[in-house]
């Protein structure tokens, strides 16, 4: 992240505890005028006028809205206290983009692999021969300024935290699946891997498009690894008549993360996401889909969240014309001292008859200090929907216990099993 | 074997004395909420009943031992309405509860298909996840499967004909009359009179809320004929 702002101003400004500051310290120094103007002076974004100009535009209408609070519907129960303690090193040693070369070097020698490290991407040596129909990859403004012009439009003003993360990577990697590759990445899926650099607490952000062209089928097993400060803000673009399969895993590695995933569906494309996490320090985890007509969404998330970790979630799918189906069934587990909230929101236009929509949210609580939140929104506009909704939360109960017992499981392999069982 | 010694569940059983031998079989009858469930729960431990009194398992006191301590034991409880558990199969559970591993898992595999083939269980059964979409008859035949894998020394089987149609009592008797060995205790709730015939009991323990009556097959037969109140 620091290697993007451009300035040590941030750090010169910090007294007293100089080399740590907050999430919202951060947010005011770059929405403020000293900061746009030094974006507005900055050579990176002018080779592009118009990437500059929306980068710009985004800052300014940061500083309108700040950083979310509980207000906001996304964040009611997310505990954005706590993530505005976390402290955050903002100074580290010089960039250097060799050492991080290094650092990642293994994934040159994976298949079909991506690492994604604050804005900068690193393939494996497959993916850079360029073979026809290859997956294409436009690292930030270097290779084709009119696409990155094109592209950027995609990204809109929000007033959750995609602004700010947008904010923090004036570089946009795009990700770009051919038409011409039709199946070769479903049946040899593409490994995409957000990593933080060091341990340090320091954030580091990534801001990405991938785009599934017409009539592709394309498969990505997403690894997750936060061990500092990550925010990510990824843009799939599911183009006519394509599909996507996401496998996610988000493991717990000590640090902190946001992940925003914005869905943007063109009319009879499929989108399947299975994933899985552990939550964190502090963890947010939103997906937001925007379905033109005949879109097929399916949502289904199995969490574990481990003893004392937050993780909060917002799935929005936004159906704005007809036939479209959406299914998200989630499950999360809470182990002692966790936190977790779920909030699904089906918002259905007038023009959106034919609407299917089935939203299930399963919530099992290990322990009393465990807290645990669920809340399904279905703002309907139109009559000719069928939409459904099953929200519980609900302790291990006593009878599986006793039977697994009198089976000769011990307690805790007994909730062991049920927990599996419950996340099956 | 095991044996009860001024055992009271509060509230609906109230010091008994009861002693099951080794390597017998007992029927228990009594009527309806008198707690014969409770007392069968009771034994092997359930965390919500509040007991008092002693059990005695192999001459070993086992009032303190949690019910996972009991079942290592080789005690074992066939529910009368077994708990589905949705996400784990039925093989899945066994294997992990026999803690089995490597090699051992095709042989496990084996014994169980052939158990549950021959309770007349549906292809795949193995695959199924316990007890769940599965009829009443379905779940007292995978109890039953249980109890004959998990090295058990004493049933104690809570209604195990109930749901049952008439071929799935014949399996049943066959299942248990095989089980049995000089080394098995069996106890048995039914008031299924030709289950009881089946199995040739050694003795019929008719419960009383602070009492016991004990006797042989002679003793179900007059509770058949005139009801509880004559005994």
């Amino acid at each position: 992240m620091y290697k993007n702002l451009y300035s040590e101003r941030l750090v010169d400004s910090q007294t007293g505890v100089a080399s740590y500051f907050k999430l919202e310290d951060l947010a005011d120094y770059i929405s403020s005028s000293d900061f746009i103007a030094l974006a507005e002076q900055s050579g990176y974004q002018k080779k592009v006028p118009g990437v500059h100009n929306h980068f710009v535009d985004n800052l300014m209408y940061l500083r309108e809205v700040g950083i979310p609070n509980n207000k906001h519907e996304q964040f009611n129960f997310s505990n954005l206290n706590k993530l505005k303690q976390l402290d955050i090193l903002a100074k580290q040693s010089q960039y250097d983009p060799v050492e991080a070369l290094e650092r990642f070097e293994w994934v040159a020698h994976q298949e079909q692999s991506i690492v994604i490290n604050d804005s900068v991407i690193l393939t494996s040596m497959d993916l850079g021969s360029k073979k026809p129909f290859g997956v294409q990859i436009l690292d930030n403004i270097k290779f084709n300024k009119q696409k990155q012009d094109e592209y950027i439009k995609i990204i809109e003003p929000t007033e959750d935290f995609r602004n700010l993360t947008y904010a923090l990577t004036p570089f946009t990697n795009v990700i770009i699946f051919p038409t011409g590759s039709k199946e070769r990445y479903y049946n040899k899926p593409l490994n995409i891997y957000y990593e933080n650099s060091t341990q340090d607490p320091i954030l580091e952000a990534n801001t990405t498009i991938v785009d599934v062209q017409y009539n592709t089928k394309v498969k990505i097993n997403e690894t997750v690894k936060a061990q500092a400060g990550q925010m990510n803000y990824v843009t799939y673009i599911v183009r006519e008549d394509a599909e996507l399969v996401i496998d996610r895993n988000t493991v717990d590695c000590g640090g902190w993360g946001i992940f925003d995933s914005r869905f943007v569906c063109h009319p009879g494309s499929k989108v399947t996401i299975n994933f899985n996490n552990e939550g964190s320090k502090y963890s947010q985890e939103n997906f937001y889909f925007k379905c033109s007509s005949h879109v097929d969404i399916n949502v289904k998330g199995r969490n574990n969240i481990l003893a004392g970790n937050e993780y909060h979630q917002y799935v929005l799918v936004k159906s704005q014309n007809d036939n479209n189906k959406s299914v998200i069934d989630i499950k999360n587990v809470g182990r002692e001292k966790a936190n977790t909230s779920f909030i699904g929101k089906f918002d259905v236009s007038p023009y959106s008859i034919g609407f299917n929509g089935e939203m299930n949210n399963n919530n099992l609580m290990l322990t009393k200090d465990t807290k645990m939140h669920t809340r399904p929104i279905l703002d309907i506009h139109t009559k000719e929907i069928e939409c459904s909704h099953g929200c519980t939360i609900s302790n291990i109960n006593n009878e599986h216990m006793y039977y697994l017992q009198s089976r000769g499981f011990d307690k805790d392999s007994a909730k062991d099993i049920l927990v599996e069982s419950f996340l099956c | 074997m095991l044996k009860l010694t001024n055992y009271s569940v509060s509230p609906v059983l109230e010091n008994l004395n009861i002693e099951f031998d080794v390597g017998r079989t007992y029927i228990i009858m009594g009527s309806n909420g008198i707690g014969k469930s409770t007392l069968l729960h009771s034994i092997m431990g359930r965390p919500d009943l509040e007991v008092s009194g002693d059990v005695e398992l192999n001459g070993e006191n086992i009032n303190e031992f949690e019910v996972d301590e009991r079942a290592k034991a080789g005690m074992f409880i066939g529910f009368q309405s077994p708990t589905s558990i949705p996400g784990l199969s039925n093989f899945q559970f066994l294997k992990q509860a026999l803690n089995t591993k490597g090699t051992e898992i095709r042989e496990t595999l084996e014994k169980f298909k052939g158990l549950s083939q021959s309770l007349g269980l549906p292809e795949g059964w193995d695959k199924r996840n316990l007890n769940t979409d599965a009829s009443g008859g379905e779940k007292k035949k995978n109890e039953l499967i249980q109890m004959q894998m998990l090295n058990t020394s004493l049933a104690m089987l809570d209604e195990p004909d109930s749901g049952l149609d008439v071929d799935g009592i014949k399996a049943l008797s066959k299942q248990l009359n095989e089980w049995r060995t000089a080394d098995n205790t069996l106890i048995v709730v039914t008031h299924y009179e030709k289950l009881i015939e089946s199995l040739n009991p050694d003795a019929i323990i008719v419960l009383k809320k602070d009492h016991v009556v004990g006797g042989g097959k002679e003793l179900a037969q007059k509770i058949f004929a005139e009801g509880f109140d004559s005994v």
